[in-house]
């Protein structure tokens, strides 16, 4: 443990690093002038050159990198250029946003997941579960931003009971929520499926039960109790995905996260913004992900960590 | 007791007449099993060639030109006026735009498989077989990879170097190489623990021609089952990345691109966005089950040869 956990730190401080270089270099090997698009098409040579100067973008690249592994050591990663604010400002403004929508998602798509897994397992190959199962391929192959765009027709549009975009009323999270957990229930419960199918052929079970263990006792206590932690990871996971920007979500409902900020944050080349927003969600991911980690001791008394560090 | 948790493996396989009737045995959970994944399977095929055969013959179906205007005849709705799937802002007939685009998704989503398959089995077999520093190198890029923000980096990269067939081809290989290599590499580890490489140690092969020419094609048919799923991921990842304005430009229309236009007419005009991501759904579905029943198949046939 004493080893463990600087290690782990250390690894995924890392990745953070490694992650914000490699976008540090890319934006700047990208066509398009941040310059251009800040001063408008009517500026002049000497206008543009002025903004450069302004934005630091006149220097080498290599000085440029240099300031800029400064400026992560002081948390100050420069002004956004359209919002002519500080960019760790305008990404922290956002993150509540893309926090709420993905905590709401994940939270419906383990409440509805877990059972519909289970109920799976239990029915596993009647007709009723083959055509659940069928439901479940069909949820993860609708591309989200469809899903999206046919719920706000539904239910925004033909039958106006939720807002169209944005978030101003809390009835404004419902149908983003939705989008997003369709393809994570849909993920989830087939691997709860498959965590409880095993469970339930392995033979510690079948002692179990010819010991006169009760079914719901099998099923509640020891398969979903042993399913637990690969589902708990699955559901951990995916969460600290989503605080990357649930970005085709957020742009089809206007809703004011992290994700639409970079689509916004790449068209007009804001460097300072891309970047704040790639190590705050990258940061917010690493941490979020070593939550988990240190969780499986509680879930799982079996697990020592360090020692099951491949996990 | 429920009878769906039994051990399937137990049913009865003996030629002697005995107590188990036909009826029973169909009732058997392997029996259902074997049920499940054949209806899989059809469906699956029928889910995609619905949407691949049209796509196919669209040069040859006495259909509009996908890029013929008529102002006269914008947003007419289904099955007006001889247009199937109705006309878009343009007046274009959507049902030849679904299939034309189609085209070119369908297009960059094998050629993406293709190239992400090749560089993930190599780079996967390469990190299983000579273990050391090329799979540590191999591994930390894989976990790299996996724990960057995927979209955001495909729509820098495609910023970066122009929204051209190739170069999107080429950003969905490289965001599912890691998936085939994960898997080609634990294939790997198994099977160079076998008997027959060191046999072919012994006999004086070189190490790159017993990995090329032995224990790949050994590996190959079960790193293969996942090509489908990876086919599903990259017609939806290029549809989304169309749909966010970096896909291929015109003139070709791909899905995500005739969605995103449609978008503005959801108030009035409801084909334009339900009918071509039906068109992505359907194929998806299809050549997701495919890919399911195609894994479950081969999951069983394993667990049999192997005796359990």
């Amino acid at each position: 443990m004493l080893t463990y956990l600087p290690k782990r730190i250390g690894q995924g401080l890392l990745t953070v690093f490694l992650t914000v270089s490699v976008v540090f270099l890319l934006i700047r090997m990208a066509p398009g002038d941040p310059a251009a698009s800040f001063a408008g098409p009517l500026a002049t040579n000497e206008q543009l050159a002025a903004v450069r100067e302004q934005f630091g973008l006149d220097k080498p690249l290599l000085q440029q990198y240099v300031i800029f592994i400064g400026q992560l050591f002081t948390g100050h990663l420069g002004q956004s250029y359209s919002f002519q604010a500080p960019a760790v400002q305008v990404v922290m403004d956002r993150l509540p946003y893309t926090l709420t929508l993905a905590t709401s998602s994940i939270l419906l798509a383990a409440l509805v997941a877990i059972p519909l897994g289970m109920w799976m397992a239990r029915r596993s190959d009647t007709d009723a579960e083959l055509g659940v199962n069928v439901l479940t391929i069909a949820g993860q192959s609708m591309p989200d931003f469809w899903t999206g765009i046919m719920l706000l027709t539904g239910f925004s549009v033909l039958i106006p009971l939720f807002p169209a975009s944005g978030f101003t009323t809390w009835g404004g999270l419902v149908l983003p929520t939705i989008t997003v957990a369709i393809l994570q229930i849909a993920l989830v419960s087939r691997m709860v499926k498959r965590e409880m199918v095993t469970n339930f052929n392995a033979p510690y079970l079948n002692i179990a039960r010819s010991r006169g263990v009760s079914e719901r006792v099998l099923t509640w206590k020891y398969a979903l109790g042993n399913a637990g932690i690969p589902v708990f990871t699955a559901l951990g996971t995916r969460f600290a995905a989503m605080l990357n920007g649930v970005v085709v979500v957020e742009v089809v409902f206007g809703w004011p996260g992290v994700g639409s900020l970079i689509v916004r944050a790449l068209e007009t080349r804001d460097y300072p913004l891309i970047q704040a927003t790639v190590l705050i969600t990258a940061l917010l991911a690493v941490v979020v992900q070593l939550l988990i980690d240190l969780a499986y001791p509680l879930l799982d008394p079996r697990v020592r960590l360090g020692k099951a560090a491949s996990a | 007791m429920s009878t769906t948790i039994s051990n399937p493996t137990q049913a009865p396989q003996s030629p002697r007449s005995s107590a188990v009737t036909k009826q029973m045995l169909k009732k058997s959970s392997a029996a259902r099993r074997a049920r499940s994944t054949r209806i899989k399977l059809w469906l699956g095929t029928i889910l995609t060639l619905v949407v691949v055969v049209p796509i196919a013959l669209a040069n040859l179906l006495p259909i509009a030109d996908p890029n013929m205007q008529d102002l006269g005849a914008r947003r007419l709705a289904p099955l007006v006026d001889g247009h199937l799937f109705g006309t878009d802002q343009l007046g274009r007939d959507l049902l030849s735009r679904v299939l034309f685009g189609g085209q070119t998704s369908l297009m960059i989503g094998v050629l993406a498989v293709v190239v992400s398959g090749a560089i993930g089995v190599i780079l996967g077999s390469i990190a299983g077989f000579y273990g050391k520093w090329a799979d540590v190198i191999i591994s930390r890029v894989l976990e790299a990879q996996m724990s960057l923000p995927l979209l955001m980096m495909l729509l820098l990269v495609v910023a970066l170097f122009g929204p051209s067939i190739p170069v999107i081809t080429g950003v969905i290989a490289i965001a599912q190489w890691p998936e085939v290599a994960r898997l080609t590499r634990s294939l790997v580890l198994v099977e160079r623990e076998k008997p027959y490489v060191d046999a072919a140690k012994t006999l004086g092969l070189p190490k790159l021609r017993i990995l090329a020419q032995h224990v790949i094609p050994n590996v190959f048919k079960q790193a293969s089952l996942v090509i489908l799923l990876l086919l599903a991921q990259a017609v939806l990842l290029e549809s989304a990345l169309s749909f966010l304005g970096a896909g291929p430009q015109r003139p070709f229309s791909t899905w995500g691109r005739l969605i995103s236009d449609g978008q503005d007419y959801i108030t009035t005009s409801w084909w334009m966005v339900t009918l071509p991501g039906l068109f992505i759904v359907v194929l998806v579905v299809g050549v997701n089950l495919l890919g399911d029943a195609l894994r479950d198949g081969n999951l069983r046939r394993s667990s049999k040869k192997e005796g359990k």
